[in-house]
C-alpha cells in the first residue's frame, strides 16, 4: 500500500456525493477519514448523506466526524435550490448502518494529521469552517499536513453573488484563515471547475456503464443540471470531483502560484477570493491555484474511476 | 458642423488621456464644447496645467475648466510611477495658449449642458469626480446628457489593486453616483483596455507620420510603455484612448450590456467594479461594457489620427 493518506471534508451534497464515489478508486490517495461541514444544506443533512454515499460505495469503514453546524461568525447560508431538501436532489440512498464518531472534525483532523505527520493531504469541498476551527485549535496543524486542496472561489467572477463563490462566501473569515494558514493550499476555483463539466449526454454516457454508482451519479446531478442550464452552460460543472481527481493527480490541470486573499468586509464583494493572477498590483504568493484543464481528459479520468464499480 | 456629436472631455493627463483628446480632435464625428481637468494621475494643478499644455499641442482651442482639488471623500492618490512626477514626462511640450477658465469644472460643463440643443456626450477618462459632482449638483440636466463613455474599472480583475481599477479607485464614492444614475454609460475597463496594447513597432509607424503630434505622441508611447514593458507587457495599453475610440469605432469592439456595481467598502475590494455577466442579482443592464477589441484596427485608428495632424491641424 503506497498510496497517501487523505482526508475529505465535506457538505454532501450532490457534486460531494459524486465526488465521494471517486475517492474510493484514486491512484495517489487513499481516503483515511472524512469530516461533515453545513454548507450545501444544514450539517444533519451533510453528515447523513456523507455516511450513506460512503456505504453505497462500499467505504462504510471509513471513519465520519461531524463537524460545525454554522459559519464561524454569520449565520448559514445554505443551496437547497440546487441541492433538494435532503442535499442528495431528493434521491434516497439507504439509511446509514452507522453513526458519525463522537470525536468532533477539528479535533479529527488534529489527530489525523499527527498520525500521517507530514504526509496528509486534506481535500475541502465545503465551506471551510472545521478547518479553520482546527487551525485555531492546534497552531501546529499547518505544519503537520502535507498540503491542502479546496474546492472554492474564483479568481475572476463568482456565482452566489458576482463576486464570490458559494463556498468561500458561506465562510469567508473561515476561508481567510485557511489561506493564510502557511500550509501548502492550493484553491480550485471556478476557474477550473467551470470548465470540467459534464454535458446532459455525458452523463448518460456514464450512466450506461451500468453500476448502481454511475447511474446515482447521473441521477442525483440531474437539478444541478437544470440549474446551469439557466446560467447558459450546457452540462453540469464537476466542482468538487474536479477538486478530488486535481489533488490525486494533477496532470491535465494547469495551476500557477498566486497571491489569495479573502475579502470579508466588502457590501459587494463580500466571500470574493481576491487574487493578483492578473493585476499590476501583487501580493505575497501564499497558495497555488488551479487554472486550467484538459476536459477530454479529465472526462476520461472521471470514466475510469467510476467504472472499476463495475457493473 | 451639425451632425457631429457635442462632447466634453474630462479627464487627468496622463499619457493615455493625451492620446486619447489627440484622437477625439481627429474625428469628423466628435465636436468637442470643453475640457475639464480632475485629479488622478497627479495633482489637480499638474493634470491642469497637462490639460493646457496638451491642447495648445493638438490645437483645441476651447474652455478648459479645473476640477476639484481631490475627490469626493477619498484623499487623493497619484500615479508618479506611470506618469512621472509632472503626471506627463517624456517630450517637451508647448506651454499652455489658455488660462483655465475662473469656473469650476462641474459649473463649465452644465453651462455646456445648458447652452447645448442636443444631450452632450461626456468622456470620462479620469476618476469620476468632476461627473458625479455635475450630477449631484444639477440632477436636473441629466437628460442633456447623451451618454458617459469612460475609462475605468475592470470586470475581471483590477491594476492598482487586485481588484480595482485606477481611476475608480481613487474616487470609488464618485463612481457609485455616476453607475446609479440611469444614464447611459459605456466602460472601456481593463477587460478591453489591457487587450488594446500597441506595440513597439506600432510607435514607428505612428512616428512615420512624420508631423510634431504624431512624434510627441510617439515619445509619449515610449514613456508609457517602459512603465509597462517593467512589469511584462508586451505593448503599452492605451487605456483612455479606447474611450474615444468606443464613441468613433464602436464596430471594432466586442460588448456586452450588464449591471454594474460599485463596491466602496471592504479590506480588499473598494474600488472594484462588480460586474454581473450571468445575471445573478437579477438588476437591469446599467452599462454597455467592452470586453474584446480589434487590435489592429485600433492601431489603424490611432495611425490615422496621427495623419490628420499632418494635413494641418486644422479642421473641416
Amino acid at each position: 500500500m503506497n498510496k497517501q493518506p487523505m482526508l475529505l471534508d465535506c457538505d454532501t451534497g450532490v457534486d460531494d456525493a459524486v465526488a465521494i464515489l471517486l475517492t474510493k478508486h484514486l491512484i495517489n490517495l487513499e481516503l483515511v477519514a472524512v469530516t461533515t461541514v453545513a454548507g450545501n444544506v444544514e450539517l444533519e443533512h451533510t453528515t447523513e448523506n456523507t455516511l450513506r454515499v460512503l456505504e453505497f460505495a462500499g467505504m462504510g469503514h471509513v471513519p465520519v466526524y461531524r463537524g460545525a453546524a454554522k459559519p464561524l461568525f454569520c449565520e448559514l447560508y445554505t443551496a437547497h435550490h440546487v441541492h433538494g431538501s435532503n442535499g442528495l436532489n431528493n434521491m434516497e440512498l439507504p439509511p446509514a448502518k452507522r453513526q458519525a464518531e463522537t470525536m468532533p472534525a477539528w479535533d479529527a483532523i488534529y489527530e489525523c494529521a499527527k498520525r500521517y505527520a507530514g504526509e496528509l493531504t486534506i481535500i475541502a469541498i465545503g465551506p471551510l469552517t472545521n478547518l479553520a476551527l482546527a487551525i485555531a485549535k492546534y497552531k501546529e496543524l499547518p505544519k503537520l499536513l502535507k498540503r491542502i486542496v479546496l474546492m472554492g472561489g474564483s479568481a475572476t467572477g463568482g456565482n452566489v453573488t458576482p463576486a464570490a463563490e458559494f463556498n468561500i462566501y458561506v465562510d469567508p473569515e473561515a476561508a481567510d484563515m485557511v489561506f493564510t494558514c502557511g500550509a501548502d493550499v492550493t484553491m480550485c476555483g471556478l476557474d477550473v471547475t467551470m470548465a470540467s463539466y459534464f454535458t446532459e449526454q455525458e452523463l448518460d454516457e456514464l450512466a450506461a456503464q451500468g453500476s448502481k454508482q454511475a447511474v446515482f451519479a447521473r441521477d442525483v446531478l440531474q437539478n444541478m443540471l437544470k440549474f446551469y442550464r439557466a446560467y447558459g452552460l450546457d452540462g453540469v460543472a464537476f466542482h468538487d470531483p474536479a477538486t478530488v481527481l486535481y489533488a490525486d493527480n494533477a496532470s491535465c490541470f494547469q495551476s500557477e502560484r498566486a497571491g489569495i486573499r479573502v475579502e470579508t468586509k466588502g457590501k459587494l464583494t463580500r466571500g470574493k477570493t481576491v487574487t493578483d493572477l492578473y493585476s499590476d498590483k501583487q501580493m505575497e504568493h501564499n497558495a497555488n491555484i488551479v487554472i486550467g484543464v484538459d476536459r477530454e481528459a479529465f472526462l476520461r479520468r472521471v470514466f475510469e474511476n467510476i467504472a472499476q464499480y463495475g457493473r | 458642423m451639425s451632425n457631429r456629436i457635442p462632447v466634453i472631455l474630462d479627464g487627468d493627463p496622463g499619457h493615455d488621456d493625451a492620446i486619447a483628446w489627440a484622437l477625439a480632435v481627429s474625428s469628423e464625428l466628435l465636436d468637442i464644447r470643453a475640457v475639464t481637468s480632475v485629479c488622478g494621475n497627479q495633482t489637480i494643478e499638474k493634470t491642469t496645467y497637462n490639460a493646457g499644455r496638451v491642447l495648445a499641442l493638438i490645437g483645441l482651442d476651447v474652455p478648459l475648466a479645473m476640477g476639484r482639488v481631490k475627490p469626493l471623500v477619498a484623499d487623493a492618490r497619484v500615479a508618479p510611477s506611470v506618469h512621472g512626477a509632472s503626471g506627463l514626462d517624456g517630450p517637451t511640450l508647448p506651454e499652455p495658449k489658455q488660462q483655465p477658465v475662473d469656473k469650476d469644472a462641474c459649473t463649465l460643463m452644465a453651462e455646456v449642458l445648458e447652452a447645448s440643443e442636443e444631450p452632450v456626450v461626456l468622456v470620462s477618462t479620469g476618476p469620476l469626480t468632476n461627473v458625479a459632482t455635475l450630477l449631484l449638483l444639477y440632477p436636473q440636466l441629466k437628460q442633456k446628457i447623451r451618454a458617459i463613455y469612460l475609462m475605468g474599472g475592470g470586470i475581471r480583475y483590477g491594476n492598482w489593486t487586485p481588484a480595482a481599477e485606477f481611476n475608480i479607485l481613487v474616487d470609488p464614492e464618485a463612481a457609485e453616483v455616476v453607475f446609479t444614475s440611469g444614464l447611459p454609460i459605456t466602460m472601456a475597463g481593463l477587460d478591453v483596455t489591457e487587450r488594446a496594447l500597441v506595440f513597439p513597432e506600432d510607435f514607428a509607424r505612428i512616428r512615420a507620420v512624420g508631423n510634431p503630434v504624431a512624434e510627441v505622441v510617439a515619445d509619449w508611447l515610449d514613456f508609457f510603455y517602459d512603465f509597462h514593458r517593467n512589469i511584462g507587457y508586451a505593448g503599452a495599453p492605451v487605456h483612455d484612448a479606447v474611450a474615444v475610440a468606443a464613441l468613433i469605432r464602436p464596430e471594432i469592439m466586442t460588448m456586452q450590456d450588464m449591471y454594474v456595481a460599485i463596491e466602496t467598502t471592504g479590506d480588499y475590494c473598494r474600488g472594484m467594479t462588480v460586474g454581473d455577466p450571468l445575471n445573478i442579482w437579477q438588476k437591469p443592464a446599467n452599462a454597455r461594457v467592452i470586453l474584446d477589441i480589434d487590435r489592429e484596427a485600433f492601431v489603424d485608428l490611432l495611425v490615422e489620427a496621427a495623419e490628420y495632424y499632418g494635413k494641418g491641424g486644422e479642421r473641416a
